[in-house]
């Protein structure tokens, strides 16, 4: 692989990031090759002892997933550290897609119960009092009231259980870029 | 296996050995990784990914000096949380090793 190529797919591998970090990334690596061609080493010997550029790249833009994540603690960060998580191969995704969908799918049926708890409560309490003369207009007001409060702690808790679900997957998945999965294997047993 | 054990081991102590050489001195990239390639047998793509995240972590500081050959280097110096990381870290892999090798010692 000649330096042009390393570059080319490193770059490629990094789509996605902000540009100047891309730049940051690829000049650290154009210096590397400029250092080591300066000191008489030829750019396929280099190449090959950097590693494969496509992994490096995903363990670096893991990491950018997961700065996001604990800086900006929103909806679209939580999914893009997943899927970095993910995308690093640092859990075996066929083990963990069965219980990442089934607390998914309870997290998603709780906001989905939270929200129908809310419009039933609301109802109750706008058009209770006109609808059922049977009992008193303050009690179906409160009861309407209650149940909408019910619906917002659902909400709360839902939320709360998707952020603990979130940081514990990009927990899992920093010890494993840490200590267990090389950005590359040492020369020799690159792939 | 005997491989896995090794790569494993390596990827511990990496940031253990990246802080211990910068608390001799400063250094740029190329020549940390040059220098745990041969030391460690590391892969020397590795060490850029592990330098951004310990600089996003503030263990290191980065400055840059013209260069002699070719580009300006990017320096990296220890902080002083980086300082004291490497003080904690290096306390606990002595304590850790010695308690390895107490166990290999015995068994023998």
């Amino acid at each position: 692989m000649t330096r042009q190529d390393f570059i080319t797919r490193l770059r490629a591998g990094l789509g996605g990031l902000p540009p100047t970090t891309v730049a940051e990334i690829v000049g650290d690596y154009e210096t590397h090759f400029a250092e080591a061609l300066a000191a008489g080493r030829s750019e396929a010997e280099v190449a090959a002892a950097l590693g494969d550029p496509e992994r490096l790249a995903r363990e670096l833009r893991a990491e950018a997933g997961l700065k996001r994540w604990e800086a900006e603690r929103n909806p679209s960060a939580a999914a893009s550290a997943v899927f970095a998580v993910l995308g690093l191969g640092a859990i075996d995704v066929l083990i963990l897609l069965p219980i990442l969908l089934s607390i998914g799918g309870t997290i998603l049926g709780f906001f989905i119960a939270a929200v129908a708890m809310f419009g039933v409560g609301g109802v109750l309490m706008v058009a209770g009092p006109f609808l059922v003369h049977t009992a008193p207009a303050a009690a179906l007001i409160l009861a309407g009231l209650g149940v909408m409060a019910l619906g917002t702690s659902f909400g709360a808790l839902a939320t709360i259980a998707s952020v603990g679900c979130t940081n514990a997957l990009v927990w899992y998945g920093r010890l494993h870029l840490r200590l267990l999965k090389p950005a590359l294997e040492p020369q020799g047993t690159a792939t | 296996m005997a491989e896995a054990v090794q790569i494993q081991l390596k990827k511990g102590v990496l940031e253990l050995c990246v802080l211990a050489l910068l608390s001799r001195g400063d250094a740029y990239g190329y020549e940390i990784a040059s220098r745990l390639a041969e030391g460690i047998g590391m892969g020397e793509g590795t060490i850029y990914p592990l330098m951004r995240r310990m600089q996003a972590d503030g263990l290191v500081a980065t400055y840059l000096v013209e260069s002699p050959t070719g580009p300006p280097r990017k320096y990296y110096r220890l902080t002083d949380e980086g300082r004291s990381a490497y003080e904690l870290q290096k306390t606990e892999w002595s304590a850790f090793s010695a308690a390895v090798d107490a166990i290999l010692g015995g068994a023998q």
